[in-house]
């Protein structure tokens, strides 16, 4: 598709807006101490947690000798063991993807890097991942802000292909990763295996999960004309239409229907749901959106 | 309604090409050539809501496939278009149209504004408006004769001005005289298979449409051909035809129409008192109601033909409806006076609330007699009232035989010639009435002598024979009677051995032949001539074939008719004043007389000459059938059908449909249908663009 089309990812208005992003942000997290994320699983503390029984085979180096001092008795000292948050951000890159103007793939580029962004300007470990058919290899994790380059500099590289199969790509994607943390799905979800299994592999993790549903405005109201015969990006199926005004409002019913089953199936589960086309500005997206649905504060 | 097609294409090819394009669209559709290939991201939603269509399936099916239906359906109407549908009677290259338009008097009336000829004209220009580029028309005008005011043309813009150029007349109607016109140039196939240029070359049913209100009598025994005739009634209907119609069982009333005629004027001389003049007539009221009027006489001035004259005298008329009332005027002798009645009170035609007649001017006829000498015929000739019809002279058969006689009988001097027991070697120019002799010709060859014949009829019609009622005691010695009568010869008395009396027309003049000479040697060869009736015929004789008059008020010319003037000069030329004002030079015709053929108003003419005399002669309506304005030939509304036939008028016994108003042209059906296809494939377009709902 039109790859001379995509604009860098890193063109100036968009550094901008990061760069916006990162004050609000930062404005955000003023005032917050560690462990005042509201997040049951979240939480970072180099602290004492507890104390209990030494049991064979536990390692020696955490016993409290202290304590052993003074009971004589074998006490380990249980630290949490100071755990980021694990920020990851699952992109599909399908061909499906690769539609509108600017694409998705653009659009869910451009939220990821944002998203991204933040959770490095929080000092969370952030890991972006991708796939289409199948999960990608995606980079390794990466923390800090000065690691942005690196998320752009991937981000930029990537190209829309394959097929998408969300469903793989989520199992392998829960195998993987095994941490705890918040992940963000941005696709358009037109996948027709489904994504009830993949959102169930996701949820089986106990990971947070945030569904960016990314729709192109052409998909949203289609200017469609005549006699047509639509032809799948992905898996070359085609449908072969004649457009009238039933058959697009019948388009914009199922479209609807389609939106609000993944939006009900997705709230029932506690999973944050969140709809936008790509002529949406992904900064508001971020700032407003996030905000309300309490992924950024 | 019957439909035929004219198909501009006949090639079956070009058919075969034309009948593949719907297929071609099908086969277009069903193969799905014609969709567009488009990438979309994925079809998953499009094909969800396509199975949701399928669910209720065939009008779905068919909405999915509204363009197609809508191409097919435009190319079906192209196709039909193709084909030429049009209306029955329109075939081949384009149809016939005569427009015959009465233009009679009773089309002057205003029942219809602003004339019956005016919305009669405006009929026609619809079907003018309505004809195709390759139909013709032909117009004709028609009233007592007809007139081809355009031969067939598709000269829109012309045939419309001559349709608006055709003037309205005062004349009777005669739709005989206009089939006959119409019959022979539009139907060349009635007088053979002769082709007569483009139009004649294509067999085409012409259509005749009759613009008419009726006022004629049906045309009976005629043969229209191909025509097919179409009678347009212009005119308010009669208000009785339509409120009555539902009482069949009665004979329909007399129709009823908004008018007031004179339909008859005289003058006469009063017996009793000789210096008395009479003036009398009768009108008409064709109205629902009574009329009461009045008849005003007015004399006018000769000098000032347009004045309106002065006022004599008026008398009071209750007319009733449907009836007559009769007038009558007393005037002194005034000498030759012009005079005109009028009738007040508005109505339909004002032409026939208007008479003109004349009083004084008697004419004396010219007779000139040959003869060796008859007492009888002298006596006869010399009767008074003989002498004040006639001025005789007496000549012989030799002095005839002369260049003088000769050529003032060639100059027109007389009116009658008797010729008694002698045969002329050439016809006079004039009238001629034989007693005892043959006229000169061929056709008076074959002839027998017969003796002792009996009268058996007397033709008692003929004005010749008006109160001649003792022939039968008539006793008859010898007679030379012809073998058989020359064409257009009358019989006036038949006899067991053939005709005594007969009159025959010759170019413009009639002889009269007695069959019988009325003296033998020196005594009688019938007693006849002391009877009553021979010196009635004699005086019948000058008035009828001598022209004589009692006064020029007597003699009736209707509008548009010749008139034949016998002015007593001998010069070649007469002017000729019509009632407008307008002067004419008449010439004078091969047979001596003066006709004119352009008195077609009503009203007073007056012929003068040099290098002095003068002579004026009527002009009046004087038709019942005109003055009638209801319109004939509509049938009222709710007539059964097998009564409808009374209605309409009929031409050679079949009737011919009528209407009220200009039937639609029969148009060619390919533009409505061709538009009809452009509109579908607009709204193809609009739906394929708009998306719009349907």
């Amino acid at each position: 598709m039109p790859e001379i089309a995509i604009k860098p990812l890193l063109d100036a208005e968009f550094l901008v807006k990061l760069e916006q992003l990162e004050l609000v942000s930062r404005k955000i997290f003023v005032g917050r101490m560690k462990g005042e994320r509201k997040s049951k699983r979240r939480g970072s503390s180099v602290e004492f947690a507890d104390h209990r029984n030494y049991s064979s085979g536990d390692d020696l180096r955490h016993i409290d000798w202290n304590v052993y001092g003074r009971l004589d008795k074998l006490f380990l000292k249980l630290f949490l063991e100071e755990e980021d948050l694990h920020f990851y951000t699952l992109l599909d890159t399908s061909l499906s993807m690769d539609f509108g103007d600017p694409t998705k793939l653009q659009y869910g580029k451009q939220v990821a890097a944002a998203l991204s962004f933040i959770g490095l300007v929080n000092h969370d470990r952030v890991i972006l991942d991708t796939f289409s058919s199948g999960l990608d290899s995606g980079m390794p994790s990466i923390r800090g802000r000065s690691q942005m380059w690196r998320i752009v500099q991937y981000l930029d590289a990537l190209r829309a292909s394959g097929t998408s199969n969300l469903t793989a790509a989520a199992k392998a994607f829960a195998i993987k990763h095994s941490g705890k943390g918040v992940v963000v799905v941005i696709s358009d979800f037109l996948d027709k295996r489904g994504y009830e299994d993949a959102l169930r592999y996701l949820l089986a993790r106990n990971m947070d999960i945030y569904v960016v549903h990314v729709l192109s405005k052409e998909e949203v109201e289609p200017e469609l004309v005549g006699d047509l015969k639509l032809i799948d990006s992905e898996d070359d199926d085609f449908a072969e239409i004649t457009v009238s005004a039933p058959l697009l409002q019948r388009y914009k019913a199922t479209l609807n229907a389609f939106v609000g089953g993944l939006k009900e199936w997705c709230t029932k589960r506690g999973i944050t749901y969140i709809f936008t086309t790509n002529h949406n500005p992904f900064d508001k997206l971020i700032l407003n959106y996030l905000r309300e649905r309490g992924l950024v504060k | 309604m019957p439909i035929d097609f004219s198909p501009p294409l006949t090639s079956l090819a070009a058919w075969a090409v034309l009948a593949g394009v719907p297929v071609g669209i099908i086969a277009l559709y069903f193969l799905k050539l014609r969709r567009k290939p488009v990438q979309v991201a994925s079809t998953l939603l499009w094909r969800r809501s396509l199975e949701d269509l399928h669910v209720n399936s065939l009008f779905q099916r068919l909405r999915r496939n509204l363009l197609l239906f809508l191409q097919l359906l435009a190319v079906g109407l192209a196709m039909l278009a193709l084909t030429g549908p049009r209306m029955k009677g329109s075939v081949g290259q384009g149809s016939r149209y005569v427009l015959a338009i009465d233009n009679s008097a009773s089309m002057n009336a205003t029942d219809v504004l602003p004339t019956r000829l005016a919305k009669a004209k405006e009929e026609a220009k619809k079907v003018v408006d309505g004809m195709q580029s390759d139909d013709l028309a032909m117009v004709i005008a028609f009233s007592d004769r007809a007139r081809v005011v355009s031969n067939y043309t598709g000269n829109l813009s012309l045939l419309k001005k001559r349709i608006d150029d055709i003037e309205p007349t005062e004349a009777t109607t005669s739709l005989r005289d206009a089939l006959q016109v119409a019959a022979g140039l539009a139907n060349p196939n009635k007088v053979g298979d002769v082709p007569e240029g483009v139009v004649a070359t294509s067999i085409v049913a012409p259509k005749l449409l009759i613009y008419t209100d009726g006022g004629f009598p049906d045309v009976e025994g005629f043969q229209l051909g191909n025509i097919e005739p179409e009678v347009i009634v212009i005119g308010k209907a009669s208000p009785q035809l339509e409120s009555k119609s539902g009482d069949e069982s009665k004979v329909p009333p007399p129709p009823v129409s908004n008018n007031v005629a004179i339909l008859a004027l005289q003058t006469r001389r009063n017996e009793d008192k000789p210096d008395v003049y009479q003036v009398f007539g009768r009108v008409h009221n064709y109205k629902g109601q009574d009329v009461e009027t009045e008849a005003q006489l007015f004399i006018r001035d000769p000098a000032n033909p347009k004045a309106a004259g002065t006022l004599r005298d008026a008398v009071a008329l209750k007319v009733p409806a449907q009836g007559d009332a009769a007038f009558k005027f007393d005037l002194p002798d005034l000498g030759a006076t012009e005079l005109e009645v009028r009738i007040k009170g508005d109505d339909d035609l004002p032409l026939d609330n208007r008479a003109f007649t004349l009083i004084g001017n008697p004419r004396k006829a010219q007779v000139l007699v040959v003869t060796l000498g008859n007492k009888y015929l002298q006596d006869a000739l010399k009767t008074p009232l003989a002498d004040s019809r006639a001025d005789t002279t007496f000549t012989t058969p030799e002095a005839a035989r002369g260049e003088a006689v000769k050529r003032d009988i060639a100059a027109g001097k007389y009116d009658l010639v008797i010729y008694d027991q002698f045969r002329p070697e050439a016809n006079p120019e004039a009238n001629a009435l034989y007693f005892g002799a043959m006229p000169p010709g061929v056709n008076y060859e074959k002839t027998k002598e017969v003796t002792g014949p009996t009268i058996l009829d007397v033709n008692a019609t003929h004005p010749l024979m008006q109160f001649i009622r003792d022939l039968s005691v008539v006793l008859v010695n010898k007679a030379v009677v012809p073998l058989e009568l020359p064409n257009g010869a009358t019989n006036l008395i038949e006899s067991n051995v053939g005709p005594l009396a007969f009159i025959s027309p010759r170019e413009g003049y009639s002889d009269t032949v007695i069959t019988f000479p009325l003296l033998e040697g020196t005594g009688v060869n019938t007693d006849w001539v002391r009877k009553f009736s021979f010196p009635l015929f004699i005086y019948n004789a000058l008035q009828v074939v001598g022209n004589a008059r009692d006064s020029a008020g007597e003699e009736v010319h209707a509008p548009a008719q010749t008139v034949s003037l016998r002015p007593e000069t001998i010069g070649d030329t007469v002017k000729i004043v019509a009632p407008d004002g307008t002067a004419s030079e008449l010439k004078r015709s091969s047979q001596g007389a003066f006709l004119y053929n352009d008195a077609n108003a009503t009203g007073l003419y007056h012929v003068t000459w040099t290098p002095t005399g003068a002579l004026t002669f009527a002009v009046n309506e004087f038709d019942a059938r005109e003055s009638d304005l209801a319109p004939r030939g509509l049938v009222p509304e709710g007539t059964p059908a097998t009564e409808a036939d009374k209605y309409r008028i009929k031409i050679g016994y079949n009737p011919v449909n009528s209407s009220k108003n200009s039937a639609p042209t029969p148009r060619d059906w390919w533009k409505p249908i061709a538009l009809m296809a452009l509109a579908v494939v607009l709204f193809e377009w609009y739906i394929y663009n708009r998306r719009v709902y349907i």
